[in-house]
């Protein structure tokens, strides 16, 4: 498999994004798997960021270390990226005078990587265009680098800017002329990063982030209000569901609080509609309370925990799996609750009706667990399944002639089957009760008996049983002549890797690649998705055949690994842990993995 | 003072009869807000199934399970954002949300400020006995200067809240005062909240005989009158201002403030002004297809 890495740094505010966005739609609708992964500082203006696409004409979910294109705005970019250049690479960079310290010298010239500085500002000030157009500029070159054609990039500028009217559009050609032009005269070709044959498959797919994925899978799920408060990377979610709103009619509120924003999605669901809420580590310590009330009012509920390294403000804008612990350990007292994650662009749409069905199902609240680096990736996602979603609303009654019969004390009957019992709606013809607090009996009322307390805390962990029951196993994923495969039996492997989140797509990108490493080893990826009630069997008859199996995860704990110990499950000796900020890259964890 | 003892709506009044025993203490100003809820909701024509009613925690919060109605029973000091989800996800439904002194101008206070400031079409009740009395009788904000309570004998440090002067600095649509001792006065004063189109403050004054020895029953009787009887009209923020904070010699009661000419803050939703259906009502899988082109 061929892929190759393009990487775009400046400070934020210059149009690293930009730039990076405009060559990922580009490559994709030229029939390339594009992963796009952005880095930035929790600064508005300045600072240093990146924006890096990994290109393949195979499926890619991941970023390497290493790049073969480099584009500098400015000189952080060549004292601080330059050495991430692979061997015959180029650095595009637009700073005058620019010298390289020796030892830095030495070494791009041992590895081939070629320089080059474009004059922007001359450029620009010849055509008497506007500084902001540096970024067509720089595109084209890097567009012209990559063999594309300039008719491509004139029609995705033509896309974006064309309500500008023509003579902007104008300039934006002559910039676009001048790249090419620059490029040409410097009879510039790469020497080892030539993009492989495109894959017309691609060119149907959507580039999405996770969030929008996840915006997009709330939507599906029926979902009909969300409350937030920004806190990165649960932010993009809020940002992207609230511009859709005129187009879906949502009821959106950013919250004062995200107690606040907790309390409402509590409300709207409690009212009978779908409702979310979303936050990062730290909001997410302030819903806890109200995490624990939805669970003894029965409450369906939806939190999204979007993760980035803590303690306290920890590392903002980066990413990390240290809040396992925290989602299934959160709030007080002792209720049912489902924890899952997502992975990536497809089961961050996938998971949205999910969540809710088993929320209405077991009248309880659900975890969604996500992270910056799926929040933030741009994906490259084949258009959504639209009709392998159900809905699942549980044991709610709207039946005229069944709220008729219904008595109050149905509602919280301790006796129900699977400890779930039926549900109706403020405004239902019916009788009422009262969703409460306090430790009630089964209309609702205050029971303060031990022989109460005992049945409704029975009652309610029976939930958590029936889930233990319904939940299913951790998906068994292989490499099969370069292509993935669901594997459905217990197979003997020589290497079993498990893990959570959004390492399964650098994971099954670091085995793919690994191949020739591998020397016919049966390897195989076991993915959690469900995380709370947890499942070891699978678990176990796996790693009892395997000769090795190895824990991946993104923070210092393994936490992963003791929520299986915690279950009842092995304990995984051998552990792969980053706690950086940084997501795994495709060519380090290679290494890890099979050196 | 009119004690009316039948008001006519006894009969219809016992839709809402639970069976449950009240709690609270002999003389607790809660029985007579309890009555007055029930009957100003049958005074509107709703019915029991009709009506969201929602508790903080607080002596006050044990009225949900002491009447009947759709009732929620949350946390302390949470109360208002949960009725205002609701609220935003049913519009059709009256949604009322109680909450006492000490969670809603401590605890939750901030939800008390952005309440009011979004203008949810809810009504809030204060229950305001001037003190935390379930958890035995510790100083709230709104608590006398000075006065010595449990868990600061000396009396606390910090000065009283004034919480009409602060309610008024934000700009609220609907404020009323009331007091426990006049079923009458509340179930007017609740029915005007009801019925009001954003969001309805209304501070009802509560003896509290176990806890409260500055605010009493006998105080409030001899000082709370009905200033709309007196020809008072609640028109001018200013003036309502001012009369709600001189509590020095007379209370004034009544609808103190009330304008009507202020969206709610649903009414402000710009995507639901086309949708005649409620959140509720919306429930479904959405193809989303349509939006992929955002993404190619």
């Amino acid at each position: 498999m061929t892929r190759i890495s393009l990487k775009v740094t400046g400070a934020q505010g210059q149009g690293v994004n930009s730039v990076g966005e405009m060559c990922a739609k580009g490559l994709k609708r030229a029939g390339y798997c594009v992963f796009g992964y952005r880095e930035y500082m929790s600064l508005i203006k300045g600072g240093h960021s990146s924006y890096q696409l990994d290109v393949s004409s195979d499926a890619i979910e991941s970023s390497e270390t290493e790049v073969d294109i480099l584009v500098c705005f400015n000189h952080h970019g060549l004292e601080r990226n330059a050495l991430e250049v692979k061997k015959g690479g180029v650095i595009i960079h637009q700073t005058p005078q620019w010298k390289y310290t020796k030892e830095q010298q030495k070494e791009l010239d041992a590895g081939g990587v070629r320089t080059i500085y474009l004059p922007s500002e001359d450029i620009l000030k010849k055509l008497k265009a506007k500084p902001m157009l540096g970024n067509v500029l720089i595109t084209s070159v890097v567009w012209s680098i990559l063999g594309r054609s300039a008719d491509d990039l004139k029609e995705l500028v033509r896309e974006q800017f064309g309500h500008k009217g023509e003579k902007v559009l104008e300039m934006n050609f002559r910039c676009i002329e001048e790249g090419f032009g620059f490029v040409g005269e410097a009879n510039f070709k790469m020497q080892h990063a030539e993009l492989p044959k495109p894959n017309p498959g691609w060119k149907n797919h959507l580039l999405i982030t996770g969030s929008q994925a996840m915006g997009l899978g709330l939507i599906h799920a029926g979902c009909r209000m969300y409350c937030g408060y920004p806190m990165t990377p649960s932010s993009p979610l809020l940002s992207f569901i609230a511009e859709m709103q005129n187009e879906t009619g949502m009821v959106i509120k950013q919250a004062e609080d995200e107690i606040t924003a907790a309390q409402m999605m509590s409300g709207a669901m409690h009212m009978g509609t779908r409702a979310a809420t979303g936050t990062s580590g730290g909001g997410f310590d302030l819903m806890t309370e109200t995490l624990s009330l939805n669970a003894i009012i029965e409450n369906p509920s939806v939190f999204v925990l979007a993760q980035r390294p803590g303690p306290a403000t920890g590392l903002p804008t980066w990413t990390g799996q240290g809040d396992l612990l925290l989602a299934i350990g959160s709030a007080h007292g002792e209720f049912a609750r489902c924890v899952m994650a997502v992975s990536d662009a497809q089961d961050s749409f996938d998971l949205m009706p999910e969540a809710f069905n088993i929320a209405e199902k077991y009248q309880t609240p659900v975890i969604v667990m996500t992270d910056k680096q799926i929040a933030e990736a741009l994906y490259t996602q084949s258009p959504y399944d639209q009709k392998k979603a159900k809905m699942d609303r549980g044991l709610l009654v709207t039946d005229p002639k069944a709220l008729k019969k219904l008595k109050g004390t149905d509602r919280y009957d301790p006796l129900a089957k699977d400890g779930i019992s039926q549900r109706w709606l403020p405004g239902s013809d019916a009788a009422t009760y009262c969703a409460q607090g306090d430790e009630h009996s089964s209309d609702g009322s205050v029971d303060e008996t031990a022989k109460n307390a005992v049945a409704q805390m029975d009652k309610r962990m029976k939930k958590m049983k029936a889930m233990e029951r319904e939940m299913p196993e951790p998906t068994l994923m292989k490499i099969e002549n370069g292509k993935l495969k669901i594997e459905n039996s217990d197979v003997a492997l020589d290497l079993l890797v498990v893990s959570w989140g959004s390492n399964k797509g650098v994971i099954l990108d670091a085995l793919k690649e690994g191949k020739e490493r591998q020397k016919g080893q049966k390897v195989g990826y076991l993915h959690y998705t469900y995380l709370w009630p947890m499942k070891t069997e699978r678990l176990k008859k796996l790693m009892a055949k395997a000769k090795k199996t190895v824990l991946v995860e993104c923070n210092h704990g393994g936490q992963l690994g003791q929520v299986i110990q915690l279950s009842g499950g092995p304990t995984i000796v051998e552990k792969i842990l980053k706690y950086d900020g940084r997501p795994f890259f495709a060519d380090e964890l290679r290494q890890q993995l099979f050196n | 003072m009119l004690i009316p003892l039948d008001s006519g709506t006894a009969k219809k009044m016992s839709a809402f009869h639970c069976a449950n025993q009240c709690s609270w203490c002999d003389g607790c100003g809660d029985y007579g807000i309890w009555t007055a809820v029930k009957r100003s909701l049958v005074e509107s024509g709703i019915a029991p199934h009709e009506v969201l009613l929602c508790y903080d925690v607080g002596c006050h919060g044990n009225t949900s399970d002491k009447l009947l109605g759709y009732r929620f029973h949350g946390l302390h000091g949470r109360v208002i954002p949960f009725a205002a989800g609701a609220k935003l996800a049913n519009p059709k439904i009256p949604v009322l949300a109680f909450g006492g002194d000490g969670a809603s101008f401590s605890e939750g206070v901030g939800h008390l400020v952005h309440g009011i400031r979004s203008n949810y079409p809810i009504t809030f009740v204060l229950h305001n006995n001037g003190n935390y009395g379930l958890t035995t009788g510790q100083a709230s904000s709104l608590t006398q200067q000075g006065q010595p309570m449990n868990s600061s004998p000396n009396g606390m440090p910090e000065h009283t809240l004034n919480s009409m002067d602060f309610v008024f600095s934000l700009e609220p649509t609907f404020v009323a005062r009331a007091w426990s001792g006049d079923i009458a006065m509340m179930t007017r004063v609740l029915k005007a909240a009801i019925a009001h189109r954003g969001f309805a403050f209304v501070d009802i004054l509560q003896a509290c005989p176990t806890y409260n020895e500055f605010a009493t029953h006998d105080m409030l009787l001899e000082r709370c009158y009905d200033a709309n009887a007196e020809g008072y009209k609640p028109d001018n923020a200013a003036k309502a201002r001012a009369l709600a904070m001189d509590t020095s010699k007379k209370i004034a009661c009544g609808v103190l403030f009330q304008r009507e000419d202020v969206p709610s803050f649903y009414e402000r939703l710009e995507p639901r002004k086309a949708l005649q259906t409620s959140a509720v009502e919306e429930v479904q899988i959405v193809n989303t297809q349509r939006w992929e082109k955002y993404f190619v």
